[in-house]
């Protein structure tokens, strides 16, 4: 119970039998004769001598959030300083329709809908994994300072050299750098893997404040320029990196769905994991990785936003089972609420815009004082 | 509990340190505090040197270095005595509160809460050259208590990392409403941007006066405060034993912590870390017992922050570093430094 | 090969099409700029322009044309005050401000023209010029006179170099009309424009309209030699070294509206009253929208009524 106490659950009771629930059965000869637990499928496919256990609440969630988002695109597509009927934006996708429109959908909007969906989506999963991996819904990568080394190295290359390197590049090599200096500086801290995430403050507090100075020392129309990488923003992202942000997003999902059984087990003490096979510190370590490469992608379309690594994860935890790591569910979600957000950002004060970033910190504020505040669950 | 002090201390490699008594080592500081701010006094980002001063002292008449020395340098070097003794002191308070070696008023949104107060204020209109101190003196406060009855003290306080992540959340939120606030308004962005980055520069002893009086108020409660707080170090149910209040104790504490702070952000805006790094370097002198350690904060509060501001004058002149950037710089390395020892100390 | 000659093709009718859906401008009598991506045909008479820029706004409504939308000026949400004069009761549809342009309110506007900022990104070129016509001009080491070329190929662009030039000559007349009136009622002497910021001053740039008009009618500018080259300014300066801010006039910009109030708070400072220019009472509040932002024959005049009001009360 005491030892429960440093380790709260991230979500309900979680036991390790929910988990043993999960877990494949690699011999459909074996699967035949077992049959699925309560609210699974079991899905055989002889033909491949595998089988596996279909978790019908989380197909619910996901196809429920993938519709949502598909309704919301077609929102994205439609609404804007000059709102077109839903019926005009579908053949505009399709490149039909009048000039005007198809310029709008294809040229104006649908790069700003891939931008915000790749980077909502990698935000929340790159959230996922290092909130499960720290065991504290809190530890998101923007948290533990890998933001703020983007955009110190972004706002670096606008205020200081001539444009020689873009910005996303730049930002790129800032999360990459703050990241690898979080997990030197914590390395050796022992089995206490979760002590990075202090080092990782540290080393965000620096970045933060070479950032601040830098904009303390330059012109305004510089200040100006670097703005959009010190809140968070979608408007005129540079193209390549969101075709990077799609890839890194591609590949990572299918990374994270195969890690997905190790972050279900991570979820306990290490001794526990240990003890239901798992390789800790090499998943770990894999975790972690993937978790940065995402941020870092992210950050270099969006900027800083990192409160949909908060906000995506939460959503999908509050309308999964506690059984295993909605990891889909939390991919979608941030997509989603990017989406909402930067939906809401352009056009409730039209034509001025609000940067993404500070209208999922609006939402997502009051919802982190709430996570904050609300009472403890009583534990196991 | 006692051999997490034992760690605590060989990890500071303090074992060393100890061949002196602490009142040969206090000694020593006070000595160190007084060159220390002495050299603040002739040393600056203008023309006016050393020798220009001493010249002054001998009799000759610089009105210059004189206007320099007296109504520039004197009252900046007072200004970081203060503000030096009132962060080291409330990161004392707020660590043994919370038992929690992480625990810094600005790791834990204080400094956020003042921004926001500040950026406020600039957007309805205020000029943050004529700020009214109370108001980053509110915005701190706010943001101390909210912090803290959030962490519960001991709820989240139990795990020193759980408790650092809430207060950089908490930061992370003010911050992005801070943002918010500057979106329409780029007077005040253009003025806040000067004044998220602590300085001493500037700053007026009329501003010291203003916040004087919550400063003794403090000073007091914490003189009192002194006795039951290292009884509380002993375990809640010893501190009640002695005859003490161990709630009340935290919330005067609290209290206390806002008010030091409070006070010195808003003469100088937010100063990153020194509330970490003074009982940091003040436990390996003084030990466990949070009296003397409390003690300890005195001379070294002021000498970190008078040393840190003495760079930032020299560094760039002549122009000068903000000193808050200073302090980051300086003070991610003992955090660092805290998490990486062995077993992470609970005080 | 067959394939991207069907893509530019088909990139062709759409610009052709937003050409046309525009404006019926004749794309015969076009006409070509050299712009800083390279050369832009523009219409022979447009009349639906998009300004992106204070100076291209500055630039239209000089040569009597109001831009159908425009972006806001810097620290404010909607146009330059000093722009106000010139609107003549019509009023540009706000475009986005200066840091983040809203492309799709600019394609709301039908224009048959944009006239963009010299920093305008690749990027956000490719997207306007398809929209319309846009015209960038080359970026240019900071410079006094940055404005007259820029003016110029906006005056180009609209069709209108006459009207440009005409407003170029008042203002180089302005100029030495005041400075005969300044050198005989010598009032002119050392000058430095700065910001007061809470930490201190920032001096502002020889090189910026504001100061180089200054220097134009007679004051000697300064900036004591601490504004690196082709930065707009200084970093703050350390109040010790106030003393090299000193001089005949100081004038205060701010991007308060109210110039006054930042004067106040430099009073505040025994650093700052202690200047013998401060003593003297000749510190000039001026508005840093203007003065610090601003671009372009309607802001040169702005400026000169400024320095006419203070030199020659």
């Amino acid at each position: 119970m005491k030892v429960m106490a440093n380790h709260p659950p991230l979500t309900d009771v979680v036991t390790p039998s929910h988990v043993l629930n999960n877990v494949p059965i690699h011999t459909a000869e074996h699967a035949d004769s077992v049959p699925a637990p309560e609210g699974y499928w079991h899905i055989a496919l002889p033909r491949w001598g595998y089988s596996f256990l279909l978790e019908k609440r989380a197909l619910a969630v996901n196809i429920g959030l993938l519709i949502a988002l598909l309704a919301s695109c077609l929102l994205y597509l439609s609404l804007g300083s000059v709102p077109l009927a839903p019926s005009a934006v579908i053949p505009a996708v399709l490149g039909k329709g009048d000039m005007m429109t198809a310029f709008m959908v294809q040229e104006l909007r649908l790069p700003r809908l891939a931008a915000a969906c790749f980077a909502g989506a990698a935000f929340a999963l790159s959230g996922i994994l290092m909130q499960t991996l720290a065991r504290n819904r809190l530890a998101t990568p923007g948290i533990i300072g890998i933001d703020n080394g983007a955009t110190a190295f972004a706002v670096a290359s606008i205020v200081g050299m001539s444009v020689s390197i873009a910005p996303p590049a730049m930002a790129l090599a800032g999360a990459t750098t703050a990241a690898v200096l979080t997990f030197g500086l914590a390395a050796g801290s022992g089995t206490q893997g979760y002590r990075f995430i202090v080092a990782g403050i540290g080393v965000g507090a620096v970045f933060g404040a070479v950032t601040q100075l830098m904009l303390a020392r330059v012109a305004i129309d510089t200040a100006n320029a670097a703005y959009p990488w010190t809140v968070g923003s979608l408007n005129a992202r540079p193209g390549g990196a969101v075709q990077l942000l799609g890839v890194g997003l591609a590949l990572g999902v299918i990374a994270a769905l195969a890690l997905a059984r190790s972050l279900t087990l991570l979820r306990f003490k290490d001794a526990t994991a240990s003890g239901l096979g798992l390789r800790v510190k090499a998943r770990r370590l894999q975790i972690l990785m993937l978790s940065v490469v995402l941020t870092a992608f992210a950050v270099a379309v969006a900027g800083p936003v990192g409160m949909v690594a908060l906000i995506g994860p939460e959503i999908a935890r509050s309308l999964s089972s506690a059984r295993h790591v909605p990891i889909m569910a939390a991919t979608l979600a941030g997509a989603l609420v990017m989406l909402l957000a930067d939906l809401a950002g352009r056009t409730l004060l039209a034509p001025i815009e609000i940067p993404v970033g500070i209208v999922t910190a609006v939402i997502g504020g009051p919802w982190l004082l709430w996570i904050l505040m609300r009472p403890q669950r009583s534990r196991p | 509990m006692k051999d997490a002090v034992t760690s605590l201390s060989s990890a500071m490699g303090s074992a060393s340190r100890r061949r002196y008594a602490p009142r040969t080592w206090m000694l020593i500081l006070l000595t160190a505090l007084v060159a220390v701010s002495v050299v603040s006094l002739l040393i600056g980002a203008g023309e006016v040197g050393p020798r220009r001063v001493l010249g002054l002292l001998q009799g000759a008449s610089d009105s210059e270095a004189q206007f320099i020395v007296w109504e520039l340098r004197a009252p900046r070097t007072l200004i970081g005595i203060v503000v030096g003794i009132a962060l080291g002191v409330a990161g004392a308070l707020l660590q043994a509160i919370s038992r929690n070696p992480l625990a810094e008023p600005g790791l834990l949104g204080v400094s956020a809460g003042a921004a926001f107060a500040v950026a406020l204020a600039l957007v309805l209109g205020a000029s943050a050259a004529t700020l009214r101190i109370s108001v980053a003196q509110l915005g701190a406060l706010i943001g101390c208590v909210c912090v803290l009855s959030v962490a519960r003290f001991r709820g989240v306080g139990n795990d020193p990392v759980r408790l650092v992540l809430a207060g950089a959340a908490f930061s992370g939120l003010l911050g992005s409403l801070t943002s918010l606030m500057l979106l329409y308004d780029q007077r005040a962005a253009d003025e806040i941007r000067f004044w998220v980055v602590g300085s001493l520069a500037g700053r007026r002893l009329d501003d010291l006066v203003a916040v004087l009086p919550s400063l003794l108020v403090a000073a007091i409660a914490v003189v009192i405060m002194a006795r039951p707080l290292a009884a509380l170090a002993l375990g809640e149910r010893a501190a009640s034993g002695l005859g003490h209040h161990p709630t009340l104790i935290r919330w005067v504490a609290v209290g206390c912590v806002a008010l030091l702070v409070g006070a010195a952000t808003a003469i100088a805006g937010p100063i990153a870390f020194v509330g970490l790094v003074v009982p940091f370097v003040a436990r390996a002198f003084a030990g466990p017992d949070i009296r003397r350690t409390l003690w300890f904060c005195l001379p070294i509060g002021p000498l970190i922050v008078l040393m840190a501001d003495i760079i930032s004058r020299v560094a760039v002149a002549p122009s000068e570093l903000p000193l808050g950037v200073l302090t980051a710089l300086c003070g991610a390395p003992v955090l660092i430094a805290v998490v990486r020892a062995k077993r992470l100390p609970m005080l | 090969m067959g394939y991207s000659s069907l893509r530019n093709g088909l990139v062709g009718i759409v610009v052709g099409g937003l050409l046309v859906g525009g404006s019926l401008a004749s794309v015969a009598q076009a006409r070509t700029l050299d712009t800083a991506y390279g050369d832009v045909e523009v219409s022979d008479a447009p009349e639906h322009i998009v300004t992106l820029y204070e100076g291209a706004l500055d630039a239209a409504l000089a040569a009597g044309v109001t831009p159908v939308g425009a972006v806001t000026t810097r620290g404010g949400d909607n146009v330059a005050e000093y722009v106000e004069a010139h609107l003549n009761g019509e009023r540009p549809e706000i475009v986005g401000v200066t840091r983040e342009i809203n492309i799709e309110a600019v394609l709301a506007q039908q224009p048959d023209l944009i006239l963009a900022a010299a920093q305008l990104s690749e990027e956000q070129y490719q997207l306007l010029s398809r929209i319309a016509p846009t015209v960038v001009p080359h970026a240019q080491p900071l410079a006094f006179d940055n404005w007259k070329a820029e003016a110029r190929l906006y005056g180009q662009a609209l069709n209108r170099e006459a009207e440009i030039d005409d407003a170029i000559a008042t203002v180089d007349q302005r100029i030495s009309e005041l400075a005969a009136a300044i050198d005989d009622a010598n009032a002119g002497g050392t000058a430095v424009l700065a910001r007061w910021m809470p930490n201190g001053p920032m001096v502002m740039s020889k090189e910026l309209i504001a100061t180089g008009l200054l220097a134009k009618v007679g004051v000697e500018v300064r900036d004591a030699g601490l504004v690196a080259e082709g930065h707009p300014h200084s970093d703050i300066l350390s109040l010790e070294n106030l003393s090299q801010v000193d001089g005949d006039w100081l004038f205060l910009a701010t991007l308060n509206a109210d110039g006054q109030a930042a004067l106040d708070a430099a009073k505040q400072s025994s650093a700052f009253t202690r200047l013998d220019v401060v003593k003297q009472d000749q510190v000039v509040p001026v508005n840093g929208q203007l003065w610090s932002s601003a671009n372009g024959p309607l802001a040169a005049q702005a400026i000169l009524d400024d320095i006419e009001n203070a030199l020659l009360p």
